[in-house]
């Protein structure tokens, strides 16, 4: 969809205005951190664990260039070690008028308001993980390209997201293919602490490229459209998004895929708030891109806000899936950032 | 005769003593009493006048340049302050925590830069006389040539 030249043109005029910009200015650099330790019960039996360490690092080089690095270590099983080192994001920003920025690396692609607010700090998340359509991989999580962002404009706080990336199937460091990712989403916040957006996302899969550990053996044409809601007020809290994913195969036609999710509490007191999140994954018979297994949560839970570096969350899940069948568990989350 | 007098004596230390406490009362105000809030700026930067709505876009990090293109560094004072726990609520509308929360989210998103916090108010006056573009709030303001004050308009801080 985009063409080599566009690309570089992007890259050219992004190394001009940097170049252009390089006035000298005293470098303010800041490292913090997240983490989580966890305890549950499932099927008669209580286990103890941890997620990942999240490690980011923002830096002003000057008065228009920024960076920002969040790198995560996390058990990996295959790993000799037992765990490895991820780079989540990797941002160079330059501001090149008012709240309008050209960004380059490695984002968390903003295709919902989840993915790209709170990104690997747990401490942050209104439940203990994420929602199901993450671990179903509905949404490609990360894009390593060139983007332009620009937000609150105007009475209505508009913002802007445009990314080009290398796309679904590609390494970080270079292209699987010729063809590109788009991403254009957009929102407002008519009130404070109101948030309404819509995004799209396309894509063309290559036919032979690796995406979620599988190998795909049709070319691919992706489009996938999200809406997001969220509303975090003094008392009432609320989150909805809602992915229609759309694959297109030479053979199998255009298969629809839903996945939604709801997240309401209450804060009962500042640090109390009970919650609720409803998750519903389905996906259309003959989809051969995502793995299909249609799948239904209720997860209720409470968490108690001790400050803003560190949450106890304590929820029970009931998941029925069309693989797995029922499960329910419990599990207990202390979050902290550092 | 004389318990007579020594109890009218009494009286008289009593009515007296409670006369002192009650204008010593009336002359310092409850601590509890939130002082007011002045806004100062960078001789560079800022307006001489901004309305409430501009100032809390301004240090809600939604206006990141003045006018005149200078980067917009914001300096508070500590949420562990009285000067940071009024400003907290009377321009972010948020208790300290979550004022610390909505920056560190905001800083991690990579929306905006952080803050600058600080103990006293000197301190934050000093930064924002040496920092062009710098607007900050503080409950007592010295004398000093290379800041200035903001009034706003639309709400008392």
């Amino acid at each position: 969809m985009i063409s080599k030249k566009t690309t570089a043109i992007f890259f050219l005029l992004f190394l001009f205005t940097v170049f252009f910009s390089l006035s000298s200015s005293a470098q303010n650099t800041q490292i913090k951190g997240f983490a989580d330790v966890l305890t549950s019960y499932q099927n008669g039996k209580a286990s103890f664990g941890f997620d990942e360490q999240d490690l980011f690092i923002t830096s002003e080089l000057t008065d228009r260039i920024s960076f920002l690095g969040e790198s995560v270590f996390k058990y990996t099983p295959s790993s000799p070690t037992d765990f490895s080192v991820s780079i989540e994001r990797l941002i160079i920003k330059y501001n090149f008028q008012g709240n309008n920025n050209l960004i380059l690396g490695k984002i968390h692609s903003p295709i919902n308001y989840w993915n790209n607010t709170y990104h690997h700090g747990r401490v942050f998340y209104p439940t203990i993980g994420r929602p199901l359509l993450f671990a179903a991989e509905i949404i490609p999580l990360h894009t390593t390209g060139i983007s332009l962002q620009g937000h609150d404009f105007g009475k209505l706080r508009f913002g802007y997201d445009v990314v080009i990336g290398n796309g679904l199937g590609s390494a970080p460091v270079q292209d699987n293919d010729k063809r590109k990712s788009v991403t254009v989403a957009a929102h407002i916040k008519p009130v404070d602490n109101l948030y309404l957006g819509v995004s799209w996302y396309n894509d063309a899969v290559s036919k032979g490229a690796t995406v979620m550990g599988k190998v795909i053996g049709w070319k691919v044409n992706q489009n996938l459209f999200t809406g997001s809601v969220a509303y975090f007020g003094n008392k009432f809290e609320l989150l909805t998004e809602g992915t229609l994913g759309i694959d297109k195969t030479d053979t199998t036609g255009s298969k629809n895929t839903l996945a939604a999710y709801l997240y309401t509490g209450y804060k009962v007191t500042e640090k109390l708030i009970p919650y609720i999140r409803l998750d519903d994954l389905q996906y259309q018979n003959g989809e051969i891109y995502f793995t299909k297994n249609n799948t239904t949560s209720v997860i209720a839970g409470l968490r108690y806000q001790i400050n803003y570096l560190a949450v106890v969350k304590l929820e029970f899940q009931h998941q029925h899936a069309e693989v797995e069948g029922n499960t329910n568990s419990i599990t207990a989350q202390f979050a902290v950032g550092f | 005769m004389k318990m007579k007098r020594i109890k009218r004596y009494q009286r008289f230390i009593f009515t007296k003593f409670f006369f002192v406490t009650i204008v010593l009362f009336s002359a310092f105000p409850g601590s509890s009493q939130t002082s007011s809030l002045t806004v100062i700026s960078n001789q560079k930067g800022a307006p001489a006048t901004l309305n409430f709505s501009e100032l809390k876009s301004i240090f809600m990090g939604e206006q990141q340049r003045w006018r005149s293109g200078t980067k917009i560094t914001i300096a508070l004072m500590k949420t562990n302050t009285a000067a940071g726990k009024n400003t907290s609520e009377t321009l972010y509308g948020m208790s300290g925590d979550e004022l610390n929360k909505f920056w560190l989210a905001l800083v991690f998103q990579g929306k905006a830069s952080a803050p600058n916090f600080f103990n006293s108010a000197s301190e934050l006056e000093n930064f924002v006389a040496q920092n062009p573009g710098a607007i900050g709030i503080v409950d007592q303001v010295a004398a000093n040539d290379e800041i200035k004050t903001v009034q706003v308009e639309g709400k008392k801080l």
